[in-house]
């Protein structure tokens, strides 16, 4: 039994997958219901680029994106859970959400979009810097309502010289500011390869 | 047992497939070895022999969530592991953490199966990947325990309830119970804080793990307060119980502080007081940890604890993979 146990260990670590983190809603019924009102359910499904794509998308969406994936959370097998938002039996949206790297540690900003692919509502879960009041504000999520990822299309996270579409920044968010935008720009690319362009097809 | 081990490792090597959109699967594998200084000897343990956390183990964790035509209906989660410890009763010892299935009903969540009674830090805090535990590793409550429960989020925060066995990781029916039930204000990953108050209620038998050690039950009780904050780089958590257990009344409390250091938090440094009153045995014990993601897939940790009680020196270092498949 000790040899099983040995083989089973080795035969784990030597596995090529790497570990990720995905970004579920803390209580999906009452925040669901909170950013769809109207909303009479949600189905839960998990995506990951590896199991949408592979390489080939990884590399498409960091070109859309203008940067690298890079850290514990940008892998290419990181779960994404996504949620379909029903009305009765129709589907009326979509939330999804995103891990970010912040100034201090993981940022969680989710969107929720109509099937047009328009941001409804923004919404940050988790996030421990000092900025946290202010970038979950209503003012500042307000800024990202009715846009869509066409309005991002100019902006780069790469080169974060300016913010898209005159957005303004909370005064004390500091770099958690270009890390929310870098968020959203990724979150609606994914949404975009995970279910708009597939519709398309 | 051949039969147990042959039905965890087919479950554990399931085609991935079978879980893609509705679910996800992950294995789990870890390696655990230390010094100690009351056993004069290498141990394979991060607690004690009788504890399941932590020890050399592979594993799986399941989550597969069920629907219907106009939504999700509810949630499997199955998480368990083959421990492996030369000085443990039973050398090879299968672990069943998670499993349960929670159902969406319109009042609440409802859960039934073996997870998390509604008590204390363990209630919300995941520690079954870390060496750092909260209270029940150190005899006080159950991180999981067989039976039923309840939650809903509010505005202000949480409210829990829970009917269980009052046996932790065994399954028992000998007249044995538990009623826990917590409410917090504040939901820690949403508001960077939750502050408890809860009880527990019931007659439970003296257990180890696995092992029933006095199979009598007795009367239980616990009140007390928890507490969590993140701030900044910065985690505070605490936990204070009073109550009655096999015939004697305890105090124990827990004091946490961490920092998250490095590019996205790779690596924590934690130092942590718990005091254990029982009657009669009062006694401390001072740990400080130290977590690094090395990779994605790959968590180095090394905890040092000094327990007054038994005047152990424990040095103990872990290797922990979690790997999406």
């Amino acid at each position: 039994m000790k040899k099983l146990f040995l083989s089973l260990a080795l035969l784990l670590t030597a596995s090529a997958a790497r570990a990720a983190v995905g970004c579920d809603l803390n209580d999906p019924d009452r925040d669901v219901a909170r950013l769809f009102p109207g909303s009479t359910g949600y189905k839960t499904r998990y995506v990951s680029i590896k199991g949408s794509g592979g390489q080939p998308l990884l590399e498409r969406v960091e070109l859309r994106l203008g940067d690298k994936f890079k850290g514990l959370y940008e892998t290419m097998d990181v779960p994404y859970t996504l949620y379909d938002i029903y009305r009765d039996k129709e589907i009326i949206g979509y939330i999804h959400g995103v891990n970010q790297k912040g100034e201090y540690g993981g940022i969680q900003v989710f969107l929720a979009l109509d099937t047009e692919g328009v941001i409804r509502s923004f919404y940050i879960q988790k996030l421990t810097s000092r900025a946290a009041k202010d970038l979950r504000s209503k003012r500042f999520g307000a800024q990202f309502e009715r846009l869509a990822l066409k309005d991002f299309e100019s902006y780069s996270p790469g080169k974060p010289v300016a913010a898209p579409l005159k957005i303004e920044a909370p005064a004390k968010a500091g770099k958690d500011f270009q890390a929310v935008l870098r968020a959203v720009k990724k979150n609606l690319i994914l949404l975009d390869e995970f279910v708009f362009s597939k519709k398309e097809k | 047992m051949q039969a147990r081990y042959s039905l965890l490792f087919s479950l554990l090597l399931l085609p991935p497939a079978a879980y893609a959109g509705d679910g996800l699967l992950f294995l789990e594998a870890q390696g655990v070895a230390g010094y100690s200084s009351m056993e004069k000897a290498v141990v394979h343990h991060s607690m004690t022999a009788a504890e399941p956390m932590q020890k050399s183990s592979v594993g799986f964790d399941l989550l597969r969530k069920f629907s219907g035509a106009s939504g999700d209906t509810g949630t499997l989660a199955v998480q368990a592991r083959l421990a492996w410890d030369p000085d443990a009763p039973n050398r090879l010892e299968p672990q069943l953490y998670n499993a349960y299935f929670r159902a969406k009903t319109p009042a609440a969540y409802v859960w039934a199966g073996h997870s998390r009674p509604a008590a204390g830090l363990e209630s919300y805090f995941d520690t079954h990947g870390a060496l750092l535990q909260a209270l029940p590793m150190y005899g006080y409550g159950f991180d999981r325990d067989w039976g039923f429960g309840a939650s809903r989020d509010f505005d202000w925060g949480d409210a829990a309830l829970s009917l269980t066995s009052g046996t932790g990781m065994r399954a028992r029916g000998a007249g044995n119970y538990l009623v826990s039930a917590r409410a917090a204000r504040g939901v820690l990953n949403r508001d960077n804080y939750s502050a408890g108050i809860y009880g527990s209620l019931g007659k439970i038998p003296e257990i180890e793990g696995y092992k029933v050690t006095d199979g009598a039950e007795m009367p239980y009780t616990a009140a007390g307060l928890d507490g969590a904050l993140l701030w900044d780089r910065w985690e505070l958590r605490g936990d204070l119980r009073a109550g009655e257990k096999a015939g004697m009344h305890y105090l124990a409390g827990l004091g946490r502080l961490g920092v998250n250091l490095l590019e996205e938090n790779r690596l924590k440094l934690e130092a942590q007081a718990v005091y254990s009153g029982m009657e009669g045995m009062e006694g401390w014990a001072l740990a400080c940890g130290v977590s690094l993601a090395v990779t994605p897939a790959l968590s180095w940790r090394t905890l040092f604890e000094y327990e007054d009680a038994m005047s152990d020196k424990r040095l103990v270092t872990q290797l922990y993979y979690y790997l999406p498949i």
